[in-house]
Parts: C-alpha cells; structure tokens; sequence
C-alpha cells in the first residue's frame, strides 16, 4: 500500500506500508517526486498497515509512540542506526529465549550468543552517544519476530536477512554522515555486523564455502551490498510495530545504486 | 599489462563521477581545515569525543594517496591468493605454495578461492579509480611481494605458510583483519567524496566477510575458542589471532600479529552498565563482548609496518 497525499498537517507525506509497494514505476516515481519538495516518509507500523488496504485514501490514526528521524544530520543517521540496532537487540534477545534456540548445535548457540550480545552493546552505544537526542524505544512485531523463531531455517534465514540488511544501511548511509568520528563509529559496527553476515550466511551454505560473499551479496567488482534509508526500512518494516516518519531523506549522489542482498 | 577490460568492467556511472572530480582531487584532496572544523562545531553535538583521537592522531591523506594506500594492500591480498592457488606471474611462488596446497580441504580451498576473485576485482576498481587520477603512484607486479615476510629473501619467518595448513590459515585470517582496519582507519579521509567513499566501506565489509569466513573455517578445523565461529575477534594484541593451534610460531610472528591486533580490544563503552540489559553475562565474558561489538582502525603507519616485510620495494 503507497499513498500520496495531504495529511492533516496539510505538507506532502508518503506514507509506505507494504515492502513491495516500492516495486512499482509509478509509486518509484511519485517517491522521488516527493523527495523533490521535502516531503517526510512515513513507514507504517506492520499490523496498522495490513489493516488499511481499503485504498479509501483515508489514513487511519496512527497508534501512539512513532518516531521521527530527520535525516539532514549526523543525529538522525545515527538514529536510523539505532533503529535498526533495536530491532537486530530485541530478534537475538528474543532467540535466546526461543525453544527454537535449544535446537541449535554447539557452535549455532555460541554464535547467537555472540550475536545478541553484540547487538545489544551496539544498541546501548548509540542509545548513550545519542543521549537526549535519541528516538523512542521501537517496538518489534510480535507474530514476525514468533514466525522467524517457529524453525531453524526461519531463524537462520531471518537473521541472514537482518545482518546483510544491516550491512546494507550502513554501506548507503555512511557517506551522509558529515563528523569523521560518527564515520569512525559506524565503521567500527560495520564489519562486526558483516562478520555476522558472513557466518550466518555460512551456516546455510552447509560445507559449500561460498555463500559468505557470494554474488547474492557480493557484485563483480568486489562491492558489498548498498541500500538508501527507504529500501532499509521497507525491508525492516514488517518486523517494525512503531510508526517511523523519515524527514529530509537525503538526495542520492549520482553513480550510487542500490545492491540489496538476496537469500536464496 | 593490458587493463582494458579491466575498465570496462566498472560502472560508467561511478568512472563518469570520479572523472568528474579529477580537478578537485588534483588540487587538493580531502577536506581543508577550515571546513572540518566547521563541520565538527556547526553539526552534531554527538558524545563521541572519545573516538576521534584515532582519526585525528594522524596525518590525513589526500584521496589519491588513500586510493594508492588500499591499491597496494588488495594488490598484496591479490597475489598471495594466486600464489596459493597456484595462479601467480612468479612460477616459483606458485612452486613454493604446492605443499600447503594440497593440504587444503575443500570447503576452506573454496573460499579463499571465491576471496581471490574478490581481491582481484578489488585491485581492478581501484585501479580504474586511479587512472582518473593521472594513474597509480605505482603498478604493482607479483615479483614485488614477498610472502615470507622476508623482504625479498624468500626465508622470512611466514615461510611456513607454504607447507603448515594452520599457519596458512592464520596468515590469511591476518591479511583480512589487517585490511578491515586498513579501510577502517582511512574512511575518514574520504568523507568529502561520497563516490569513493560509499566505495570504500562496500569494500570495507567485504573484507571483514573475509576474515569471518577464515576465522569459521579455522575453528571448524581446531583453532581454540577465542577464534569465535561468531567470525568476531577477541580480545587484542596477538593473542587475538587466536594461534594457538600453531605449533611454536616463529618470534616475528607473533610480533606481528601483535602489531596487526593491537588495540582491538578497545572499549567504546566503557562508560555504560551492562548490568539489566545484559542480566547474567560474566564481567569476563562480558569484556570479551564489548571488544567483539567493535573492530577497531589502523593508521597507515601502523600497516606499512605490519605489510612492509612483504613488500619488496620500499613503500613510500
């Protein structure tokens, strides 16, 4: 579901609430249009969203507690960061906890360990570096987050896709980022989450010993995936039950195209 | 040697930028003062203070030099890659490699196999990003790399590379956590070209697949805990390569994994409680974790120093 449209406020918003919304010319156009006239982006909480496809033009209300990340500065890129810690913090948490969980082999449990324990410090890192410019505490969707835990292949693959999701936000939005210490910061999570990628995506691949890199995530010249803050968040938002409104989503520089990763 | 198709390998678009950005390159570099000081006050009140002394503490580099800087570090990755698979210019490295390649079982040959093509194509990028820039400060060849660490000896104390499976495997793990904080340590000077830069940290992450992938691989085939099949390193110094499954190293090498480690167990949260948000993990493990959480840079100096040994030219 895509809308496009005057809000109560009265200023453009789209509002996105389906992953393969973006999928379409037509809504690709009426996106960059928007992003043309400063327009906010608004990504809907997963259940709200599957209730509103009567395409009345009519935007329910939204329930309480989304949050705004305006993207023009370094805050709210390292917001957007956050999020997407959250999210990884509270999936792992939710792991451990898991029955699935005790399914695992020795060394799968040792990685899930590391894994959550990973996240969570990353997730308490910009929830301090940001301070009292931090957004709200997201809140997961409870039947995705209990699908991806149901078996060991939804849980590997769901964790395949968050890290190499991970990755890909990092990769696209580093260049937006304008103090070299926040760069350096990004940098330094960036790899731990491609680590994670990598065995995760090992695991799967069995004795193989090429889907760590291969071309699902990995282009011809050597480049890892890459994805804008939109593409992210869509990908992310079935997982997401927080309303996230994105401002001043920066214009992409030319010669940067979008690598989302693939799982087969 | 001809690096036509080299060339056309890459994405017109990104060549067309960069070629667009010659004459601001040419005249300068990076990010004048003025504007860097402009951009820490002007912009983002963020508590990160305690992370800028590593990329602050050195001299920063023009882009071309950054670009010359990975061009040597993927031109080395490259060819000692070849040279284990059996594929270098230099027929006696591909020689010298035979023992240790028949050691080498199936899944870990198709790794490393896939990380070649990778550092291959790694080298053909930059390659292609410098000849918008008047052309490489140098072309590197097979025959200016020396594996054994020994200058050009052919005895330097990674010899052992050649017939030991585990040393091999360090080695490797090595080179890919050597790169990792190689492009770590470098984004900074790349902030004013969004281009080169996106660039960069696509193949920063690469590289840190990489050294995950050798690490997994190497606790697969009994390399101790510390080498976490989490691909994550722990702990810092030498110790955080994790070689204790190879017998008796070397003293210069475990030097130089000292160097190629050091600092890696730097705590960015050092300021924070654990205590609820991670209930029941022990100070120890929980260390461990934070160190993990973080891979941290390398200055260029503190990578000439480690790659030096294994390169014959003097690196300038």
């Amino acid at each position: 579901m895509m809308e496009e449209g005057p809000m109560a406020d009265g200023k453009n918003t789209f509002v996105i609430g389906d992953p393969a919304a973006l999928g379409t010319v037509e809504t690709r156009r009426q996106f960059l249009r928007m992003l043309g006239v400063g327009g906010s982006i608004v990504l809907l909480p997963t259940l709200f969203a599957a209730c509103d496809d009567d395409d009345t033009g009519i935007v329910n209300p939204p329930p309480s507690g989304g949050v705004t990340i305006n993207l023009s500065n370094d805050t709210g890129i390292l917001n957007y960061a956050y999020a997407l810690e959250q999210l990884e913090a509270a999936f792992y948490t939710a792991v451990l906890a898991a029955p699935v969980f005790a399914t695992l082999s020795a060394p799968e449990q040792e990685i899930f360990t590391d894994l959550q324990r990973h996240e969570v410090i990353h997730r308490e890192f910009f929830k301090n570096a940001l301070g009292s410019n931090a957004i709200g505490t997201l809140t997961p969707t409870a039947s995705a987050v209990t699908g991806a835990l149901a078996t060991r292949n939804s849980l590997l693959l769901a964790s395949e896709t968050f890290e190499d999701l991970g990755v890909a936000a990092y990769n696209g939005a580093g260049k937006y980022l304008t103090v070299a210490a926040n760069l350096l910061a990004a940098g330094k999570i960036v790899s731990v989450e491609a680590r994670h990628a990598a065995v995760i995506r090992d695991i799967r691949d069995g004795t193989n010993g090429t889907k760590f890199a291969n071309s699902e995530v990995v282009n011809a010249q050597g480049l890892d995936v890459k994805l804008e803050f939109v593409p992210v968040l869509t990908a992310a938002n079935p997982f997401i039950d927080t309303e996230i409104t994105l401002t001043n989503v920066p214009a992409v520089p030319a010669g940067s195209t979008d690598q989302a990763p693939q799982h087969s | 040697m001809n690096n036509t198709p080299i060339l056309e390998t890459i994405d017109p678009e990104i060549m067309g930028r960069l070629a667009s950005r010659r004459e601001a390159i040419k005249q300068g570099a990076s990010m004048s003062t003025a504007l860097a000081t402009a951009l820490a006050i002007g912009s983002v009140p963020i508590a990160l203070a305690g992370l800028t002394k590593d990329v602050f503490g050195q001299a920063p580099l023009t882009i071309k030099q950054v670009l010359d800087f990975a061009f040597l570090l993927e031109n080395l990755e490259a060819e000692f890659y070849k040279a284990v698979l059996g594929e270098s210019a230099v027929a006696a490295y591909n020689t010298a490699f035979i023992p240790v390649r028949a050691l080498i079982p199936a899944k870990a040959r198709a790794s490393i196999t896939l990380i070649r093509t990778h550092e291959v194509a790694h080298v053909a990028f930059l390659r292609a990003a410098l000849d918008t820039m008047g052309g490489p400060a140098r072309v590197w060849a097979a025959s200016d790399f020396d594996f054994t660490g020994g200058n050009g000896s052919g005895t330097g104390p990674f010899a052992r590379a050649t017939t030991d499976l585990q040393f091999l495997l360090v080695a490797t793990q090595a080179f890919e956590d050597t790169g990792v904080r190689a492009y770590k340590g470098q984004a900074g000077n790349l902030i004013s070209n969004d281009t080169l830069l996106e660039a960069a940290l696509r193949i920063h992450s690469v590289e840190a697949r990489h050294a995950a992938q050798i690490r997994k691989i190497r606790r697969e085939n009994g390399a101790p805990d510390t080498v976490r099949y989490s691909g994550t390193v722990r702990g810092g110094g030498a110790g955080a390569a994790g070689a204790g499954n190879v017998t008796a190293p070397p003293a210069e090498v475990v030097t130089a994994l000292g160097l190629i480690y050091a600092g890696e167990d730097t705590n960015n949260v050092s300021t924070l409680n654990f205590g609820t948000t991670l209930p029941g993990v022990s100070a120890g493990d929980l260390a461990f974790a934070i160190g993990e959480a973080f891979d941290e840079p390398l200055t260029r100096e503190q990578v000439v120093a480690i790659v030096e040994p294994f390169v014959i030219p003097a690196i300038t």
